[in-house]
C-alpha cells in the first residue's frame, strides 16, 4: 500500500543549520553576528546563482526574529511587485536583508531610495546585509554615491567548493529534511543531475516525497528509478 | 513573543511561501493587551500587503484562541520604542506612530567628529575650513562648499561641523539632510498639502548641512525651493554647508544662479588620500573599535585598495570581523588571507594591457603611440605615467613592464617611475592625472 505524503512542509528550510558552511565559515559567522546585532553594520555577500546567497540572507532574518529582533527580507529580483516606498521606515528593523541588490542597479527610483535607507541605517542601530552577483563597486550602480557607500560593507565572496563540498552540502540539506543520503547515492545524484545546488535541492525534495510514498531508503537503485521515471 | 502571536505565526508560515513570510511577516512587531493585538509595520506598503493577504487569517486565529471576548486586531504603521536588546515584556513598551511630517534630516552620526577625522595633505584645507565654520557659524565662510570624489570624507567633515555647533549651542536647530531627501520631503509635502510646514521647518534652522547637491541636477522645482531656503538661511546669517562630487560650476543641470550663490562663501576640495593618510585612517578606525592595527597591515591594505576610503574601511571591517570570529591576532599573513578574494579580484582586473588602454583613453592618444618609439612630450609623459602605474598596480617585474611597452629596457621603466614620483610632488596636474587614473583602474 502506498503511503500518501501529507501536504505539510517543514517550517523553515533557509536556516543556518541546513547550510553547509564549507569554505564560507567567515561569511556565515558575520551573518550570525549581524542577526544578533553585533559585528559589522554592513555586510555584502557575493557569488554566482545557487551559491547560497538567498538561503543565508533568509537564515539571518530567521535567526534575528528568533532573538526577538524585527527583521525583513527583501528579494530585489522581485522588485516589479515591490515599490521603493517599501524601504520607508526599515531603519526601525534590527536587520534588513536585501537579496539580489544588483537587480536595482540603474533604476532611477530604487537607487536613491536605497541610498537614503543606507543613510538612515547609519544613523540608527540596525544592520544591513546584502547579496549580489558581484562586489559593490562592480554591481553597476548608476549613483556613484550609492556604490561608494555600500563599499563600506564587509564584503565576502561565497565560494562554491568542488563536488565533495556539494555532496556535503546536499547531505546536510537531506539531514535537515530527515533523510539519510549515503555517500554513494549522493555521488550518483551528482553525476545525473545538474551540479547546481538549487537544482539538486529541488531533486532532493522530490526524492523525499517519493521515498516517503514508497517507504524506501535513498539507495542508488531507488534514486535511479525515480530519476528515470522523470525522463 | 506572546503565545497568541506565536500561533498566528505558525498558521501564516503554513500559508505563505518562506520568502513571503520573511518579507512581509517577519518585520511586524506586536504589542498586545487584553483587548487588542496591535501589529506594527515599518511602512504603508507592508500594511497594505498584510491587510490584503493575511489579516483575515490572523483574525481567525485570534478569534479561535482568545478564551474571553475576541480581541481586536489592529494593523498600522509604527514601531516599538525602545527596541528591546533581548526579548522583553512588551506590555511596558510604548508605541511611536509615524508622524506625517518628520523634522528634516536624520540624526548626526556620533562617529563623524573632528577628533576621528584623519588629516593629511589631501584634506588639510577642507578640515581647517570646516573647523573655522564650526567655531564661527554664519560668519565669513557662508556657505561652505566642500567638493571631491565619493568616499573621501565630505560627509564626515560636514557632520563634524554640525556636532560642534550643537555642542556649543545645544538649543541650535541643526539639520543634516541628503539632497535626495530634501527632494523627497518636498514632493511629499506638495502631495500632502503641507508645503508651508516644509518651508517653515527648513527656513527656521540654525544650520543646514546638505549632502551631495549634485542630486539637484535637472530637478528644477526642487532647485527653486532650495534656492529660496538657501537665501532665507543666508540672510538670517544661519550657516549652510554643502557637499558635492565636483566643483559647483561643473554640475550640469544646476541653475546658474545657484552655482553662482554656492561660490559666495568658501569652496574647498578634498582629494584622494596619499597612502600614508590611508594607512593612518585605517589605524584610527581600528582604534575606534578597540583594535590595535599593526602599521605593516595598515600599509598592506592601503597599498592594495586604492579606490576610496569607504572601500578601505570595508576591507578593514572584514579583517577585524575574521579576527574576532577566529580569535587569531591581526598579522600581515592573516590580513592577506582574510582579503584573499578581494585582492585576487583587484589583481585580475589590473593588467598592463588594461593600464595602457585606460591611460591612452585618458590622454586621448592611441595605445600604439604608447608602444611606439616616439618621444614627443604628448606621448612620452603618458607613457611614463602608464609605466609607473604598471609598477604600482601589477606584480610584473620591471623588465616585463619594459617589454610590454614596445620592448624597452628596464632602466627606462625605472627612470619613468622616478620621474613620475618627482612630478607628482611638484606638478599639480600630474598629481591629479595620476590619482584619477589610479582610481579608475582600481574601482
Amino acid at each position: 500500500m502506498q503511503q500518501l505524503p501529507l501536504n505539510v512542509r517543514l517550517a523553515e528550510h533557509a536556516v543556518f543549520e541546513s547550510f553547509h558552511a564549507g569554505p564560507n565559515e567567515a561569511a556565515i559567522a558575520c551573518l550570525r553576528e549581524a542577526a544578533a546585532g553585533a559585528g559589522p553594520r554592513f555586510t555584502w555577500l557575493w557569488g554566482p546563482g545557487s551559491s547560497g546567497r538567498s538561503h543565508l540572507l533568509q537564515a539571518a532574518v530567521t535567526a534575528a526574529h528568533a532573538l526577538g529582533r524585527p527583521s525583513i527580507f527583501l528579494p530585489m529580483a522581485q522588485r516589479a511587485s515591490l515599490d521603493p516606498a517599501m524601504l520607508d521606515g526599515l531603519e526601525t528593523a534590527s536587520l534588513v536583508a536585501v537579496d539580489d541588490i544588483d537587480a536595482i542597479a540603474g533604476d532611477g527610483a530604487w537607487e536613491p531610495a536605497m541610498l537614503l535607507l543606507y543613510e538612515r541605517i547609519v544613523a540608527s542601530a540596525g544592520r544591513l546585509v546584502m547579496s549580489s552577483i558581484l562586489p559593490p563597486a562592480r554591481s553597476g550602480f548608476r549613483l556613484p554615491d550609492l556604490a561608494s557607500r555600500l563599499s563600506t560593507a564587509a564584503v565576502y565572496q561565497l565560494v562554491q567548493g568542488g563536488d565533495e563540498q556539494l555532496l556535503r552540502a546536499l547531505q546536510k540539506r537531506a539531514a535537515w529534511l530527515g533523510l539519510e543520503l549515503p555517500d554513494v547515492t549522493g555521488r550518483f545524484l551528482l553525476t545525473r543531475v545538474e551540479r547546481d545546488m538549487a537544482a539538486l535541492c529541488r531533486e532532493l525534495e522530490r526524492l523525499d516525497r517519493e521515498a516517503l510514498a514508497a517507504q524506501r531508503r535513498l539507495t542508488v537503485p531507488f534514486v535511479s528509478e525515480v530519476l528515470g521515471s522523470a525522463d | 513573543m506572546t503565545s497568541l502571536w506565536t500561533d498566528c505565526l505558525r498558521q501564516l508560515q503554513a500559508d505563505l511561501s518562506e520568502t513571503d513570510f520573511n518579507t512581509w511577516i517577519r518585520p511586524l512587531q506586536v504589542v498586545e493587551d487584553s483587548e487588542t493585538l496591535r501589529l506594527l509595520a515599518p511602512n504603508r506598503f507592508v500594511v497594505d500587503w498584510v491587510t490584503d493577504r493575511c489579516l483575515g487569517r490572523i483574525r481567525e486565529v485570534v478569534a479561535r484562541d482568545s478564551s474571553d471576548a475576541a480581541r481586536a486586531v489592529v494593523l498600522q504603521v509604527g514601531t516599538r520604542r525602545p527596541e528591546p536588546a533581548a526579548p522583553a515584556a512588551v506590555t511596558t513598551v510604548s508605541i511611536q506612530l509615524q508622524r506625517p511630517s518628520p523634522p528634516p534630516g536624520i540624526r548626526l552620526n556620533p562617529n563623524y567628529v573632528f577628533e576621528r577625522f584623519v588629516e593629511g595633505k589631501s584634506n588639510q584645507l577642507a578640515r581647517a575650513a570646516s573647523a573655522q565654520v564650526a567655531g564661527n557659524p554664519g560668519g565669513a565662510y557662508n556657505p561652505l562648499f566642500i567638493y571631491g570624489g565619493t568616499g573621501l570624507g565630505k560627509t564626515h567633515l560636514m557632520q563634524s561641523i554640525g556636532h560642534v555647533i550643537q555642542a556649543n549651542r545645544p538649543e541650535a536647530r541643526v539639520a543634516y539632510v541628503h539632497s535626495e531627501q530634501f527632494v523627497q520631503d518636498m514632493v511629499s509635502a506638495l502631495r500632502h498639502n503641507t508645503i508651508g510646514e516644509f518651508k517653515k521647518a527648513y527656513r527656521s534652522l540654525d544650520a543646514l548641512l546638505i549632502d551631495d547637491i549634485q542630486f539637484f541636477a535637472g530637478k528644477d522645482h526642487s532647485q527653486e525651493e532650495f534656492f529660496h531656503t538657501f537665501n532665507a538661511l543666508l540672510e538670517g546669517q544661519r550657516q549652510v554647508v554643502l557637499t558635492c562630487d565636483r566643483y559647483p560650476k561643473e554640475v550640469d543641470g544646476l541653475e546658474e544662479r545657484l552655482k553662482s550663490r554656492f561660490g559666495w562663501g568658501l569652496t574647498v576640495a578634498v582629494e584622494p588620500p596619499e597612502m600614508e593618510t590611508s594607512a593612518a585612517i585605517l589605524i584610527t578606525k581600528a582604534a575606534a573599535e578597540g583594535v590595535e592595527l599593526p602599521e605593516e597591515v595598515a600599509f598592506f591594505v592601503a597599498q592594495r585598495i586604492r579606490s576610496n576610503v569607504r572601500e578601505l574601511e570595508g576591507a578593514l571591517r572584514r579583517v577585524m570581523a575574521n579576527s574576532s570570529f577566529t580569535g587569531r591576532p591581526i598579522t600581515l599573513d592573516f590580513a592577506r588571507e582574510a582579503l584573499r578574494d578581494l585582492l585576487a579580484l583587484q589583481e585580475r582586473l589590473v593588467t598592463i594591457e588594461n593600464i595602457q588602454k585606460t591611460v591612452a583613453e585618458y590622454f586621448k592618444i592611441r595605445v600604439a603611440d604608447l608602444l611606439s618609439q616616439r618621444r614627443s612630450r604628448s606621448v612620452a609623459r603618458p607613457r611614463q605615467v602608464a609605466m609607473a602605474l604598471a609598477k604600482e598596480l601589477t606584480r610584473h617585474s620591471l623588465p616585463e613592464i619594459g617589454d610590454a611597452f614596445g620592448g624597452r629596457d628596464h632602466t627606462t621603466v625605472l627612470h619613468a617611475c622616478r620621474r613620475v614620483a618627482e612630478l607628482r610632488e611638484t606638478d599639480t596636474r600630474v598629481r591629479e592625472d595620476y590619482q584619477n587614473l589610479l582610481r579608475t583602474l582600481t574601482n
